[in-house]
C-alpha cells in the first residue's frame, strides 16, 4: 500500500478538477422603478428591455422610469449593496454563490421602516420583479438581473 | 459311500492310504495317465498357490500405497490450504482499491452526465423564492404571491395590501 495514498489522491484530485468550476465576476443590476400609465411614455431603460414585454402584461402599465440603481460585480458571491432613491433603498446580501445563480436577502426599506424582506435565489438566466406598495398612480417595482 | 469321482480327488490330493488306495489304483484302467493327470493337477494347485500368494502380496503393496499418499496428503493439507489462503485475489488492499477505482470512475461519470445535462436544464432554472416577510405592523392586510412567467423567465413576487403612498414618493 505503500503508493496507495497517491493513487488515491490523484483519483480524487481528478475527479474533483472535472467538477463544473463556478463562475466568478458576474454583475447583478439591481433598480427601483417606477411604473406608471401616461399620454406619452419614455422609452424603457436598457436594463429594462430584455423583460420589457412581461412587465408591461403583467403590470399594465406603459412607461417605467428608474429613479435608483445599483450595478454590483459579484467576486465572492459575499458582498452586499445598497440601491436607493430619495425615500426608498434596497439593501441586497449575497449569502452565495451556485451554479445557477446566488442566494440573495432583500430588504426593501421606506426610508428607516422595513416594509418587504425576501430570501431568494437569483438565477443568472431570470430577472426577478418585486412589486412594491402603489405610489401615487404608480407602482414600485424592484428589478433584479444578473448581467 | 464315496463315488468315484470323489475318490479320485481324494487319490489326485494324496488323501488315500493303506488298502483304500491299492484298491482304488487297482479299479483304475490305465494307471500311468491317471499317474501323468495327477501330476499335472498337483502342478496347476502349486501354481495357482504360489500365483495366488503373489496377488495377496501385490494387494498389500497396493494399500500401503494408498496409506502412505493419504498420509502424505494430510501431511501436505495445512500448508496447501495456507497457500490457498494466500492465492484469493480479493485480498483487502485490492478489495480497497477497488472500491476506491470504482469511486472515482462513479464520480467521473457522474460530473460527464451533469455537464452534458446542465446546457438543457439551465434555459429552464428560474429565480427562486425562498420566502417573503412584509411588515405586519406597517402593512397588517399585505399578503404575497409567487408567479412566473416562463415566456420571458421571469419570477415575480406579488405583494397586496401594502399601505399606499403619496406621488412623492417617487422621486429619485
Amino acid at each position: 500500500m505503500g503508493r496507495s495514498p497517491a493513487f488515491l489522491i490523484s483519483f480524487i484530485a481528478l475527479a474533483l478538477g472535472a467538477t463544473p468550476v463556478l463562475q466568478g465576476a458576474e454583475t447583478v443590476w439591481s433598480g427601483l422603478v417606477i411604473a406608471e400609465n401616461v399620454a406619452q411614455p419614455q422609452p424603457i431603460p436598457p436594463e429594462l428591455t430584455r423583460i420589457e414585454g412581461s412587465l408591461k402584461k403583467f403590470f399594465g402599465y406603459n412607461q417605467f422610469q428608474v429613479i435608483g440603481q445599483s450595478q454590483k460585480t459579484l467576486k465572492t458571491g459575499q458582498e452586499d449593496w445598497l440601491a436607493t432613491s430619495k425615500f426608498f433603498g434596497l439593501h441586497v446580501d449575497a449569502r452565495g454563490e451556485t451554479e445557477a445563480g446566488y442566494v440573495l436577502n432583500l430588504k426593501l426599506y421606506k426610508e428607516k421602516e422595513l416594509l418587504l424582506e425576501t430570501d431568494t435565489k437569483l438565477s443568472k438566466r431570470s430577472p426577478l420583479v418585486i412589486k412594491g406598495p402603489q405610489v401615487g398612480g404608480g407602482q414600485l417595482l424592484l428589478v433584479l438581473v444578473v448581467q | 459311500m464315496k463315488t468315484f469321482e470323489e475318490k479320485w480327488t481324494s487319490w489326485v490330493d494324496g488323501q488315500l492310504s493303506g488298502r483304500e488306495l491299492s484298491k482304488f489304483e487297482a479299479s483304475l484302467p490305465d494307471k500311468a495317465a491317471a499317474e501323468a493327470e495327477k501330476a499335472g493337477a498337483r502342478k496347476l494347485g502349486e501354481l495357482l498357490k504360489r500365483e495366488l500368494s503373489a496377488g495377496t502380496l501385490t494387494n498389500e503393496e497396493f494399500f500401503s500405497h494408498q496409506l502412505r499418499e493419504e498420509i502424505a496428503r494430510l501431511r501436505e493439507a495445512p500448508g496447501r490450504q495456507a497457500r490457498e489462503a494466500r492465492s484469493t485475489w480479493w485480498t483487502i488492499p485490492r478489495l480497497l482499491w477497488t472500491g476506491a477505482l470504482s469511486l472515482a470512475v462513479f464520480l467521473v461519470f457522474t460530473v460527464l452526465v451533469m455537464r452534458e445535462k446542465n446546457p438543457a436544464e439551465e434555459s429552464q432554472y428560474l429565480t427562486q423564492i425562498l420566502n417573503a416577510r412584509v411588515d405586519p405592523v406597517v402593512s397588517p392586510n399585505a399578503t404575497v404571491s409567487i408567479f412566473e412567467v416562463k415566456q420571458d423567465r421571469v419570477t415575480v413576487l406579488w405583494t397586496e395590501g401594502l399601505q399606499s403612498l403619496p406621488a412623492d414618493y417617487a422621486a429619485k
